[in-house]
């Protein structure tokens, strides 16, 4: 509770004193002439209550919150909590999606590494995996847009570049979410490669160090059979830290696709956030630094309780 | 006492070569690198990053159009250094109008000059124009400047769509790209082992506060935080940027470095330190920060690595340094709406690659060099 006062009271003092207001920003970069006079300003700075210093705005901010109300976007005006409700679902469809597949695809990937565990082929793929954790997402982004919006552009491969959806695609709603499917693939090929190499490896050397126990040994030599060692004695063993490696990811649902939703022009929340620092937009800014801080403690939160389930030694009550 | 004895001995000119007690064991640091050079990819990794500051610091060599030396009205000059910093240009060549053009402007306004030339005659900041360079067409500007390796193919990277060469901005871009990883993990290193030692061997309240700091900056999305605190800079540069990464990551070696000052502060040695009535900031820098330098400066080597990329996808996103801005990254966002200029993608994303890929390397060499778990268990 006191780690998430602080951090709002950071961020909010930081947005507040950033260069240029919500008013300034955005009407006087697109046209001079609907530049608002001074005392228009000032009515305006007055209806936000950005007449007020920064920190007896943020009490307000925060006896508001308190309450449940977000407080209202400047340049967009709506509500916040409405504009974030508009954007969890695509941020959720991808991360969520790509969060899926990286453990789906990394935990088989670990538990082969460690099954081969020093043989050419293992190595090979270790190294490949190795190599794809170094590689850029933007890059990554850029070369598959390449690939399947210019050089394929024309054949059954061809992928859309931007955005979620396309216009003049069928009415039904299986020709809708086909087509949000086509847009993102390649958003979530972008996001899922990183960590499902990041993961394996993680896996892989967690088995390691879980393989050199004296438990594993007496499992051989009582002679169980090499996966029922793998699955059974080993890899229950390496749920605990893969637990709380699950529980910080979660932050990463709502946060982690800032790049890939800007790259990709996908509607999400990491674009809000993005939009919103650009157009000075306060509210908007503190509503999502504020989702993004609860979510990371709940995560954290979350990880120490599936921490009792995994590992009985391990109790809530001490 | 030890070092007066061990200093005699080799000292000492009666006692043959042979028979002088010789150390196996070179100290910690020597046996890292034995280990370390052992290991080939972390090697590759090594001298890539050695290669890298190789090019950085010849950059102006490599590719440019000043001249590395030149003779003009009887005096030497290095015009190359400009590159370095706008003010090292020689007043002469302003005073005498050269305009930036060296080549035409030397032969014109002193017959007698020389001058060696850069590797390659192109400019990271402006496209070279048409006969610049003696009987040389200017660089094709837009989609028509894909690399060109036949003969007379002037730009063997390509250019971009104002007709700037590629390799010229890579090769200046890599200043750039290291420098972001010494300086940001620098600030970040020495943030990080402040806190994290203050922390680990006075305990505490002062351990309360330095913990709890840590926690909140640790909770902000660094995104987040990186994305807002570029906002707040009036005027983005790329020190400025450094700085900003340099402030955010931290966290990871601050708790490190906690963990093992705590650990070390009730061994033996520095219980004997404090016995012997020395100075707390003395036993800190002296007796363990040596011992505590190996844990802490792995994940400093893979922070240099995800400096360089979050550095990289802040110019790719526009939030870099206005430019002028060699950055690798930069080049990659002028790529981004021109979609078929394959090349501005291909060349700098596999150079960001590379890098990022290599202090991985690095990193991954070290810490299976210096953790003794890993160590005995690579048998």
């Amino acid at each position: 509770m006191l780690t998430l006062f602080v951090i709002t009271w950071i961020v909010y003092g930081l947005t507040r004193n950033m260069p240029g207001t919500p008013l300034t920003v955005t009407l006087g970069e697109t046209d001079p002439s609907r530049k608002l006079n001074p005392a228009d300003i000032e009515r305006m700075k007055k209806a936000y209550g950005l007449d007020k210093p920064w920190y007896e705005a943020y009490c307000i901010w925060l006896g508001n919150v308190v309450q449940g109300d977000l407080g209202r976007s400047i340049s967009r005006k709506q509500p916040v909590a409405t504009l974030i409700g508009e954007r969890i679902g695509p941020t959720l469809a991808l991360s969520g999606a790509a969060l899926l597949l990286t453990w789906t695809l990394a935990i088989p990937l670990g538990l082969y590494a460690s099954a081969r565990s020093g043989s050419p082929d293992e190595r090979a793929v270790g190294l490949l995996l190795f190599v794809l954790y170094s590689f850029p997402t933007f890059v990554a982004a850029l070369f598959l847009q390449i690939i399947f919006a210019v050089w394929l552009r024309g054949t059954a491969w061809e992928l859309p570049l931007f955005g979620m959806s396309g216009d003049g695609v069928g009415t039904g709603w299986w020709h809708r979410v086909a087509d949000i499917a086509r847009h993102a693939i390649l958003p979530i090929t972008v996001q899922t490669y990183g960590g499902l190499a990041w993961y394996s490896r993680f896996i892989h050397s967690t088995m390691e160090e879980v393989v050199r126990q004296d438990y594993i040994r007496t499992a051989r030599a009582k002679g169980a059979g090499e996966y029922r060692v793998l699955f059974h004695h080993a890899f229950r063993n390496t749920l605990i830290p893969l637990v709380t490696l699950l529980g910080l990811s979660l932050p990463g649902l709502l946060s982690g696709s800032v790049i890939v939703e800007q790259i990709f022009t996908w509607p999400g929340m990491g674009r809000l956030f993005f939009e919103s620092i650009r157009e000075r937009d306060y509210p908007t800014i503190m509503g999502l630094t504020l989702l993004f801080s609860v979510l990371t403690l709940a995560g954290q939160l979350l990880a120490d309780l599936l921490y009792c389930m995994v590992d009985p030694r391990v109790s809530v009550d001490s | 006492m030890s070092s007066r004895t061990s200093g005699g001995f080799s000292a000492n000119p009666h006692l043959p070569a042979s028979h002088t007690p010789m150390s196996t064991s070179g100290g910690f640091w020597v046996e890292a690198w034995h280990r370390f050079r052992r290991k080939p990819l972390a090697m590759i990794g090594f001298l890539f990053v050695i290669t890298l500051v190789g090019i950085a610091m010849f950059a102006p060599a490599i590719a440019g159009t000043k001249p590395v030396i030149c003779r003009y009205k009887g005096r030497l000059y290095v015009p190359c250094l400009a590159y370095f910093d706008r003010r090292l240009e020689p007043a002469i060549f302003s005073t005498d109008k050269f305009r930036g053009t060296y080549p035409a402007n030397l032969t014109q306004k002193d017959p007698a000059s020389w001058a060696i030339w850069p590797l390659v005659f192109q400019d990271p900041y402006r496209a070279v124009r048409d006969n610049e360079w003696p009987g040389r067409p200017a660089n094709p500007a837009r989609d028509e400047g894909q690399p060109n390796w036949s003969r007379g193919g002037w730009n063997l990277l390509g250019t971009d769509q104002y007709g700037v060469d590629v390799l010229a901005k890579m090769v200046h871009g890599t200043t750039i790209a290291l420098m972001v990883g010494f300086v940001s993990m620098g600030l970040a290193g020495t943030i990080g082992l402040i806190v994290g030692a203050a922390s680990g061997y006075f305990g505490g309240w002062i351990d309360l506060v330095a913990s709890r700091i840590t926690e909140v900056v640790m909770c902000i999305p660094t995104l987040v935080l990186i994305l807002a605190l570029v906002a707040f800079v009036e005027k983005p540069t790329i020190w400025k940027t450094m700085a900003i990464i340099g402030m955010t990551s931290w966290t990871g070696i601050a708790r490190l470095a906690r963990g093992e000052f705590l650990r070390l502060r009730s061994s033996e040695f520095v219980i004997a330190a404090q016995a012997a009535g020395v100075g707390p900031l003395r036993i800190m820098l002296r007796h363990i920060l040596p011992n505590a330098l190996a844990p802490v400066l792995v994940p400093i080597t893979f922070g240099i690595a995800s400096a360089i990329l979050i550095e990289s996808s802040l110019s790719f996103l526009g939030f870099g340094s206005p430019p002028p801005n060699a950055s690798w990254g930069a080049l990659l966002n002028d790529a981004r709406s021109n979609l078929s200029m394959w090349w501005l993608v291909a060349f700098p994303g596999t150079a960001i690659f590379l890098t990022v890929l290599s202090y991985n390397l690095v990193g991954e060499g070290l810490q299976e060099a210096t953790d003794p778990r890993l160590r005995d268990a690579r048998k």
